[in-house]
């Protein structure tokens, strides 16, 4: 018997992108090995550890727990999709300045939900940055320059 | 069951369309999906048998949205945990489910782990049924030919074991309007993102007097499911001191040793907590 495939159709990082996909295979896989979008990664495969987080209409999601199927006109930004070419979001940049980034690993998955954090509150606390960031795993930074970066642009966003 | 890649996979829009399909495929073993933040993990860890069918519920439009009515409000079936996080009718009437979902994984698994999913699972430490079992939640079970109301108490009968037959799903849950306030408490081994060790929902009204008029307990990961604190709230209803009302917790609960806490400890922390909620928030709260 032949695999079954599933036509989809959704928007990735502003681009209408279509696909026939089986109904197993993990929208983190059709990311990485379909589109070439490398910057969600696989760590823990169990929802832990937020290396994987993209944004699924809006809000931000563990590619690793979603099927490529689910995903059916709905609009997904990666890490990728951030950026204006060479011209970093405000985030990236503070990432940048506060030298928030070591390994890198987990960097994509703290920059988008930095992004999300800033969008959920305003002047965010540190408090809340670290609840809210308690989805994404570093190895590497203590947090601390992580925090200070989503901090930062939060009290910029809401000047 | 299949092998991964055979799976089938169906994303009705309506109840009808849902039904009208189940009606077909009788011989087939099935999957409901909702968030996914329970069936996936445990797909990731091995890769071997699928169900014949995957069927994702989550564009069933009857199954959406918090809505108030007179005496009730009614919670759809896939409605996130950050939707009831977020939900001000929630925190104004059920004050523990609004606690329970502040106090639930990270944001990601929030925005997609639904309320339907969490009870479904039925896992003695979901975060979400202490508060339900505590206001007496009620299950809107449909079928293809059928539909009926069921008491959360009796739709969960064991560890992830529910009532629902293959081809029924969750499509709404009722809390009545009570009146009665309610708070919740997690103990796990971290902050955030950590299974309950213990948890439990408080739910009372009082008079004037600050005395209890009702008390209702309901706690998790003390027992195979879900338990009432009956012999302890009784015991505080008919004017027991807290010290010896306490005790009573033994008869009520059943826990067991597992890797992230020994039985002892879970019975040792519940008592522990509950008379210091009882002695300081319940009591000064009210004075
Ligand atoms: C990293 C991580 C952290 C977590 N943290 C917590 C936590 O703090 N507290 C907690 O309680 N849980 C936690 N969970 C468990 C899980 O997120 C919850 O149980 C969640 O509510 C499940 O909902 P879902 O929609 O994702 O369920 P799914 O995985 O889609 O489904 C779960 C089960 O219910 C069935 N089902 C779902 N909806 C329905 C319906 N409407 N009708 C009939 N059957 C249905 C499915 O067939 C399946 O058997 C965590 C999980 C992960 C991966
Ligand atoms: S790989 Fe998805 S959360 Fe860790
Ligand atoms: S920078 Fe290395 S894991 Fe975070």
């Amino acid at each position: 018997m032949v695999d079954i495939l599933y036509p989809i159709s959704l928007m990735v990082n502003g681009k209408t992108v279509q696909a026939e996909v089986s109904a197993d295979l993990r929208l983190l896989d059709f990311l990485r090995n379909d589109l070439n979008l490398t910057g969600a990664k696989e760590v823990c495969a169990e929802g832990e550890c937020g290396a994987c987080t993209v944004v699924l209409d809006g809000k931000t999601v563990n590619s690793c727990l979603i099927l490529a199927v689910e995903t059916d006109e709905s609009e997904l930004t990666t890490i990728e999709g951030l950026s204006d070419g060479k011209i970093l979001t405000q985030m990236q940049k503070a990432f940048v300045d506060h030298h928030s980034v070591q390994c890198g690993y987990c960097i994509p998955g703290m920059v988008l939900t930095g992004e999300q954090i800033v969008k959920d509150h305003d002047s965010p606390s540190r408090k809340t940055i670290q609840e809210d960031l308690s989805g994404n795993i570093c190895r590497c930074t203590g947090y601390q320059k992580i925090v200070e970066a989503i901090e930062k642009v939060g009290h910029e966003f809401h000047e | 069951m299949v092998s991964k890649n055979k799976m089938k996979y169906f994303r009705p829009s309506s109840t009808h369309e849902l039904h009208d399909y189940l009606v077909d495929v009788k011989e087939m073993s099935i999957a409901i999906l909702a968030g996914g933040t329970d069936l996936m993990p445990r797909w990731n860890d091995d890769n071997g048998l699928r169900p014949d069918m995957l069927i994702d519920i989550k564009k069933i439009h009857e199954c959406f949205g918090i809505r108030e009515y007179e005496n009730e409000i009614v919670i759809g079936a896939l409605t996130t945990i950050q939707e009831i996080k977020n939900s001000i009718l929630i925190q104004k009437y059920f004050g523990a489910l609004s606690e329970a979902a502040s106090h639930f994984a990270g944001v990601q698994i929030r925005h997609r782990a639904t309320i339907g999913g969490n009870i479904c699972n039925a896992s003695p430490a979901g975060d979400m049924l202490p508060g339900l079992y505590a206001h007496r939640a009620d299950m809107k079970v449909i079928g293809p030919n059928s539909s009926h109301s069921i008491p959360i108490s009796d739709f969960i009968v064991g560890p992830g074991k529910t009532v629902l037959e293959s081809n029924e799903i969750i499509s709404e849950i009722h809390l009545k309007k009570s009146g009665d306030s309610s708070c919740f408490y997690k103990l796990g081994l971290r902050q955030s993102m950590a299974i309950a060790v213990v948890n439990f929902a408080i739910a009372y009204t009082r008079d004037s007097n600050n005395a209890f008029t009702s008390l209702n307990i309901a706690a998790g990961s003390v027992a195979p499911s879900i338990v009432f604190l009956n012999h302890f709230t009784d015991g505080i209803m008919n004017g027991t001191s807290l010290d010896e009302a306490i005790e009573l917790v033994d008869k009520d609960i059943f826990p067991i040793d597992d890797i992230r806490a020994s039985a002892d400890y879970r019975r040792t922390v519940l008592k522990n907590v509950l008379k210091y909620t009882f002695r300081h928030e319940l009591h000064e709260n009210c004075e």
